[in-house]
C-alpha cells in the first residue's frame, strides 16, 4: 500500500497535485475479533500487504465488508502495512471463503488458513 | 469558468440520491478504452501466458497451504469472480457512456474496476514491495522499475490512484 508517500510528496500523486488521504470517521458496530476465535470459527482470513492497494481504499473495504469502525479498520490496515499482514476475520470455512471472495472482488490480496489443530 | 482552469470540483461526488462521476470526455473515453483492454485480457487469460501474468493480482490464491482445497475453491468460485469483474466493467461503461450519474452499487463497480486497472498497471510497472519507510532517492520514485517513472503507464497509474481516492472519499 502506497498512499503514505502522498503525505510527504503531495505533488507527485495526481494531476491536481492533491490526493485525499483521510476518511471521515463513522460510528459503526465493532466486533471484537478475539472473542470469535472459538472452535466453531477455526478459519482466519488474512489480508496481506500489497504495494498497489491504497491505504484509504483498504480501510474503506474493511469497513464496508466487515462493519468495522473507521478506527478499527485503520488499525487493521496499518497492521497490514507495517507487519505485512493482518487477520481481518475468523469464521467457519464456508463463511471465511465468502469473505475472501468479497475481498478478491475488491482486488485485495486475501487468503485464509485453518487456525490451530487441523480438523 | 468550467474548463480545467476553473474552480476545482471533485471528479466523484455525492449528488441527489446518488453520485456523479464528473470526468472530461477524454478521460471517460480513456478509462472505457482501458476497461475494454482489460476485458480482452480476461478473455484470453486461459490461453495467453502474458495475459495470465498481468492478471495475477486480480485472482489471488485463497488456500495457499492446501492444494486440494484451493482446487475445489477455484472450481466453485473462479468463474463467479470473473463474472463479478465483468459486471464491474459494465458499470464503468454504463456510467461513462451516460451522464455520469450512478447509484452506490454502480459507483462501487466503477471503483473496483479502477482498482483492477491499477493492479494490472502495477504489475506492468513492477511495483513491488520495497520498504515504504525507506527514504526516497531524490527525484526517483521508490516503487517503480528504473526507467519507468516517466512512462505513460506510470502517469496513468497515478491518475487512477487519484481517481480511486475520490471514489473512496465519496463513498465514505
Amino acid at each position: 500500500m502506497e498512499v503514505v508517500r502522498y503525505a510527504t510528496r503531495p505533488g507527485r500523486a495526481g494531476h491536481n497535485g492533491r490526493v485525499p488521504t483521510t476518511l471521515e470517521p463513522t460510528r459503526v458496530r465493532e466486533p471484537e475479533l478475539d472473542e470469535h476465535v472459538a472452535e466453531d470459527h477455526p478459519w482466519v482470513v488474512i489480508v496481506w500487504n500489497d504495494p498497489v492497494n491504497l491505504m484509504s481504499y483498504v480501510t474503506y473495504v474493511l469497513q464496508k465488508l466487515f462493519g468495522y469502525s473507521n478506527e478499527k479498520a485503520t488499525e487493521l490496515m496499518l497492521d497490514v502495512h507495517h507487519k505485512g499482514k493482518a487477520v481481518v476475520a475468523n469464521d467457519t470455512r464456508e463463511r471465511a471463503e465468502m469473505h475472501v471472495f468479497r475481498l478478491h472482488e475488491h482486488g485485495l490480496w486475501a487468503t485464509m488458513e485453518h487456525d490451530g489443530p487441523s480438523s | 469558468m468550467s474548463g480545467p482552469l476553473g474552480r476545482f470540483r471533485p471528479p466523484v461526488r455525492a449528488k441527489g440520491d446518488g453520485y456523479l462521476i464528473d470526468l472530461g470526455a477524454d478521460e471517460s473515453a480513456m478509462i472505457r478504452r482501458l476497461v475494454g483492454e482489460l476485458r480482452e485480457l480476461l478473455a484470453e487469460e486461459a490461453t495467453d501466458p502474458r495475459s495470465h501474468a498481468l492478471l495475477a493480482r486480480l485472482f489471488p490464491v485463497t488456500h495457499p497451504d492446501d492444494a486440494e482445497l484451493e482446487a475445489e475453491y477455484q472450481r466453485l468460485m473462479r468463474d463467479e469472480l470473473v463474472q463479478s469483474k465483468l459486471g464491474a466493467f459494465d458499470a464503468v461503461d454504463a456510467a461513462l457512456a451516460g451522464d455520469g450519474r450512478v447509484d452506490e452499487a454502480q459507483l462501487v463497480g466503477v471503483m473496483q474496476s479502477i482498482n483492477s486497472l491499477r493492479l494490472v498497471l502495477g504489475t506492468m510497472l513492477g511495483i513491488d514491495d520495497r520498504d515504504p519507510d525507506e527514504p526516497d532517492e531524490p527525484d526517483e520514485p521508490d516503487d517503480v522499475d528504473p526507467g519507468l517513472a516517466d512512462s505513460a503507464e506510470y502517469h496513468l497509474y497515478n491518475y487512477l490512484s487519484w481517481l480511486l481516492e475520490w471514489c473512496v472519499r465519496a463513498l465514505s
